[in-house]
């Protein structure tokens, strides 16, 4: 069967990765000089409880070639044929990693790499799809085929509280329009080709909520839904509440915010992810 | 860990650092502003750079003095563009620094930047600030202090002026006002910045980082007020030819050459020394340099181009990261303070309110002037209502008024802006946003009258919601602001704004603020400093 990897930022709950039998690859935080391992060292709640407390602001770094050709070769023997999902090459480098990889261990198996251009709710819905294909059976270049499709279909909403960990990070993308700006904002962001992209300003949480709810409403048709939050779980059962009166509560997913992505945006994100109806 | 470095250790760190930079040359090149946004500057210091490296290669032996006058001779045979010639003059200056020594310690390298940063200023006839000119002495100097208290800590040294250079880099823009107006940081220090950053990887180690990793571009902390396509139009006039060459020749004088060229161009940069001189120059007459220069000597690696030709080039990289929206707002607004907010949130500001009403010709002409092709108007003013809704007839665009007859109906609209919206559906939010914001002016009576039942003083301060109702009057002009909030339904907000104008004191809007705070706790209050003309005060109410 098709061995189906992806990465920590895919923020898919684990019971959905343990049914699936998806392999995660962990993204490293960095705190000063301590290294964690995305959702193994530390997990969502250690994190944010320890992005709030340190004094210095954590950093992210890729996960290196050597760990992806250890893990293909690892695979290898399990399986002929892998599929490997990662997150936006725009803004990690770990795609690239992953791509060295392939050419360094040569042909062991047949190895597929997507660059979901993604990350997230977007990056793990169309995951959870692929598993599915997996499980009845479809072809590794079928279920590559969807995947790419789906992804470009996938949408992820976030609401900022300061834009400033983003920038610290290097990764303002094209959000840097809404810097130094004269009014408190609370901006709406997306990535677009893979790149931070400003959707929308609001000027406070409330209207925040109301601008991600109005985001799913306006969506063609919702193939599949993922509402997420970091340290705020009222809001997020106030956006629930809201969302399910167009989308069925029980197929939602919910999930917290990972702490490489956390690190961007800091611990009061909240995020709609969907999967846009052709 | 040692604690000094020959001269091979100075050519591999500048290899990592060429190849590291090597990244990032695409995103050097798209913030290049200037001297002229030509989006070469990445290319040209690599390009440039490789020269340094090959002649490196070619070095008699590995001392540091003898490697590092190698690297200079390299970066001046090599240099291209603007930014290249420059950073041949750091290179001839950090030679100047190591002469005669075998090996350099912390000191030493923070003593070969300082010459270095000096060396760079004197090859220019008029050196600007927030270039790689200020990011190269900023180093130096951080540098340099920091070798007098730890001299012995030769990576610390470096690793300080690393740190520095990436300070200095977001500090560019606020030295520099077309890097501000364009949002970016300057290209050449950006890629001074990566170059250092690559070497100080390199030594300390981190090979695989420099292998897989790509620099991280420093980002100030400011808007792109206005996108680089409307910087390009304002300035209409060309740009010339980029002139770009080598003079070999005996007992050259580039002080002289220099002096002769002076006023012949722009952006000129000589450097060099006796035997061998490099010249770059932005000319409209490319041909009379380069009679002058073959008076003096031969020409090698001549390279003139059209900067008009480079320009479109960069124009269109501008738009694969600029931002995705094909509509524009165009917005009248008032005050310093005002146009600026309204700026920093992504519109065009036509400049009028109450009692300078813009034209139609200014409104029509920055319509026009915009690049999208669908504009939404903003005209904040019931006078302006009118004049904005007769530009639709007058322009081939697509252009939608939404009635807004205040500065924060203005804001609201313009902050419900959605960057991945219709026309039509912006036209809808934005349109219902405005319904959802009051507006409390505070001003003067310009006479004395009566309404229900609202007996006013000619000269009074009075207060006016919704740019409609006058809800109070009196001679205390806080006292009115707070009686008037109070009728504009205060106590039922989440949001408060307050725009204090040109001739109220900060001091006396904060003790408005802080009154209010402590009357209204929870609620968001901001304070902003207008700068508008009549009006005391303008609030907005959500």
């Amino acid at each position: 069967m098709i061995k189906l990897v992806t990465d920590s930022t895919c923020d898919i709950p684990a019971d959905l990765i343990k049914k699936y039998g998806i392999t995660i690859v962990p993204i490293n935080v960095l705190f000063g000089n301590e290294t964690y391992r995305d959702g193994i060292d530390i997990n969502a709640e250690q994190f944010y409880k320890k992005l709030v407390e340190s004094k210095v602001h954590p950093t992210t770094s890729a996960q290196s070639p050597g760990y992806f050709s250890e893990l293909f070769t690892r695979l290898s023997k399990e399986t002929d044929e892998i599929l490997l999902v990662l997150f936006s090459s725009k803004i990690s480098a770990t795609f690239e990693s992953a791509v060295q990889a392939k050419a360094l261990v040569g042909d062991i198996c047949k190895i597929e790499l997507v660059d979901s251009l993604q990350t997230c709710g977007a990056l793990g819905l169309p995951v959870l799809k692929a598993a599915e294909m997996i499980q009845s059976g479809a072809k590794l270049a079928d279920v590559a085929a969807a995947v790419k499709d789906m992804c470009s279909r996938a949408h992820s909403y976030m609401v900022f509280d300061t834009l400033e960990y983003l920038r610290k990070g290097g990764r303002i993308g094209r959000a840097q329009a809404l810097l130094g700006g004269l009014l408190k904002i609370t901006p709406i962001l997306t990535l677009r080709e893979g790149i931070v992209t400003p959707v929308q300003r609001t000027r406070s949480r409330t209207q925040a909520i109301d601008a991600l709810v109005n985001l799913v409403k306006g969506a063609n048709k919702i193939e599949a839904l993922m509402l997420q939050h970091a340290t705020t779980p009222d809001e997020l059962e106030i956006l629930a509440k809201r969302v399910a009166e167009f989308y069925p509560r029980e197929k939602t997913i919910f999930s917290t915010v990972n702490s490489v992505i956390g690190a961007h945006v800091g611990p009061h994100v909240l995020c709609v992810n969907f999967i846009e109806g052709k | 860990m040692k604690q000094s470095w020959d001269g091979k250790d100075l050519r591999d760190m500048f290899a990592a650092g060429s190849n590291w930079l090597e990244k990032s040359v695409a995103e050097v090149n798209a913030i290049n502003v200037f001297p002229v946004p030509d989006g070469d500057t990445g290319t040209n210091m690599l390009l440039t750079l490789r020269s340094v490296i090959e002649e490196a290669d070619r070095a008699s032996d590995t001392t540091v003095g003898v490697m590092s006058k190698a690297m200079a001779h390299g970066a001046l045979l090599g240099a291209r563009g603007n930014s290249g010639v420059i950073l041949s003059q750091i290179f001839r200056g950090m030679a100047k620094g190591f002469d005669g020594k075998a090996q350099f310690t912390g000191p030493d390298w923070a003593a070969a930047l300082t010459q270095a940063a000096k060396t760079a200023r004197e090859g220019l006839s008029n050196p600007v600030d927030g270039t790689i000119l200020t990011v190269i002495k900023d180093a130096a100097g951080s540098g340099q202090q920091f070798a007098d208290q730890h001299p012995d800590d030769l990576l610390a040294i470096i690793n300080e002026t690393v740190r520095e250079a990436r300070e200095s880099v977001a500090r560019t823009p606020t030295l520099l006002p077309v890097l501000m107006e364009a949002g970016v940081v300057d290209a050449g220090g950006q890629g001074l910045y990566i170059l250092l950053d690559g070497a100080l990887r390199y030594l300390k180690g981190e090979l695989e980082d420099l292998q897989y990793r790509k620099p991280q571009m420093v980002s100030a902390n400011i808007t792109a007020t206005r996108n680089v396509n409307v910087i390009a139009a304002d300035e209409e006039e060309a740009y010339g030819y980029c002139t770009n060459f080598l003079l070999e020749g005996d007992n050259l004088d580039p002080e002289k050459i220099r002096r002769k060229l002076e006023d012949r161009g722009q952006s000129l940069v000589v450097a060099g020394d006796e035997t061998a001189v490099r010249v770059h120059i932005h000319s409209y007459d490319p041909g009379s340099i380069l009679a002058y220069a073959t008076s003096l000597g031969t020409l090698h690696q001549i390279q003139i181009q059209n900067m008009d030709d480079q320009h479109v080039g960069f124009k269109e990289m501008q738009k694969q990261k600029a931002m995705p929206a094909d509509i524009a707002v165009v917005a009248v607004a008032f005050g310093p303070g005002m146009i600026k907010l309204y700026e920093s949130l992504g519109a065009i500001v036509v400049k009028g309110g109450q009692t300078m009403n813009p034209s139609v010709k200014e409104i029509l002409a920055a319509v026009e002037a915009v690049e999208p092709n669908k504009v939404i108007l903003l005209p904040n003013n019931k006078n302006i209502i009118l004049t904005a809704s007769q530009i639709k007839d007058l322009t081939k665009k697509s252009v939608e008024v939404i009635p807004t007859r205040t500065i924060p109906q203005g804001v609201t609209a313009l902050m419900i802006f959605n960057y991945e919206s219709t026309l039509e559906e912006n036209i809808q939010a934005m349109s219902e946003a405005v319904k959802s914001v009051k507006t409390v002016e505070i001003t003067t009576a310009a006479r004395s009258t009566q309404i229900h039942g609202l007996k006013v003083q000619q000269g009074q301060a009075i207060g006016i919601i919704d740019d409609t109702e006058l809800v109070a009057a009196g001679d205390d002009v806080q006292d009115v602001l707070m009686r008037s909030l109070d009728k504009g339904g205060i106590s039922s907000v989440e949001m408060i704004t307050i725009y204090y104008g040109a001739d109220l004191q900060a001091e006396t809007a904060e003790e408005v603020v802080n009154k209010l705070k402590e009357k209204y706790p929870g609620k968001q209050i901001e304070l902003v400093s207008g700068g508008q003309p009549h009006y005391f005060y303008v609030v907005s109410l959500e």
